[in-house]
């Protein structure tokens, strides 16, 4: 099965870590996913080849960013009646704090979902969700069916 | 302050890579430098595909290098030169597809540096500079008071266990 043909089925929690091991760099990355109820919790495991910075370690902060991109993808593929694969338009990251070497978790918002235009918003953290390393939004483009 | 010239600027950015270790194990390497302007190559990986049904490489292995190319780019400035500089934002506009077997270029320059922040640009591409693939644009933090020479040292001597 292709990503497109996995992507149509509708999400729960199986079908959304096997897209995430469908593509080599969430795979890469070791990206997992859980389901609580309507919550999707996003996870990238501690992992000493993401490191970014040595001296506190710090896991790299382009890595924190790719997670939250991935986050957001699936978050809005999930929350879709029609789930099709969306393309990334722009992608906005703040960075609050540096990410220690810890798991980190990310949970999304679909801020605002047009009949093309999609607004993710995203909170990535590690110990305590109100105590965000980075926070990101991001556009896609949801591709039109003919 | 004082002007490093392309061989020392050079020197710097290579050991900024081996310092970091996920940059080092990316592959990620000097391309070039033009005065201020600083290119980077990242070499195209099967573990880096985001879309397996054409082997595109997935946007967020952008956001990875244009952090780097942006966050290196401050080596490169004659009004920054080798200081720590922590990533504050990072906005990238997708304009294009990074296509299978080709590696990412990017390329940077600061164009504002004041007393606590950098202003930076950029963009990568694959086939040529007029086909951006990602535009960028971020702002660092200026911490002159961590000299970059005694962090690379330091961990030059804690790295033998």
């Amino acid at each position: 099965m292709n990503l497109s043909e996995l992507i149509a089925h509708q999400p729960d929690e199986d079908t959304l870590r096997l897209w995430l091991k469908k593509i080599p760099y969430a795979a890469y990355l070791g990206i997992d996913a859980e389901v609580r109820g309507n919550e999707i919790l996003f996870i990238l495991p501690a992992d000493d080849k993401l490191i970014g910075n040595p001296t506190l370690p710090a896991i790299h902060g382009g890595v924190v960013g790719a997670f939250m991109e991935h986050a957001a993808t699936f978050h809005l593929v999930a929350k879709m009646d029609t789930p099709v694969l969306p393309k990334i338009i722009d992608f906005s990251l703040d960075y609050l704090r540096p990410a220690r070497l810890l798991a980190t978790y990310a949970s999304c918002k679909v801020t605002r979902q047009g009949k093309f235009i999609a607004n993710v918003s995203v909170s990535a953290w590690q110990e305590q969700s109100d105590q965000p390393n980075a926070i990101a939004r991001a556009h896609f483009l949801i591709p039109e069916n003919d | 302050m004082s002007r490093l010239s392309s061989a020392e600027k050079a020197t710097l950015i290579e050991k900024m890579v081996r310092f970091i270790p996920h940059a080092e194990l990316q592959g990620i390497c000097l391309e070039s430098i033009d005065g201020e302007e600083v290119t980077m190559r990242l070499p195209y990986r099967e573990e880096l595909v985001g879309n397996p049904d054409t082997g595109a490489i997935h946007s967020g292995v952008l956001t990875v290098l244009l952090d780097h190319t942006l966050g290196t780019a401050g080596l490169c400035c004659d009004k920054v030169g080798p200081t720590i500089t922590p990533t504050l934002d990072l906005r990238i506009d997708h304009l294009g597809i990074a296509p299978a077997n080709r590696d990412i270029l990017a390329v940077a320059r600061v164009y504002k540096v004041t007393r606590r922040v950098i202003f930076v640009e950029g963009f990568a591409y694959c086939e040529s500079r007029d086909k951006p693939i990602a535009r960028a644009t971020g702002s660092w933090v200026l911490m002159p008071e961590l000299a970059l020479d005694k962090l690379l040292s330091a961990t030059a001597e804690t790295a033998d266990p």
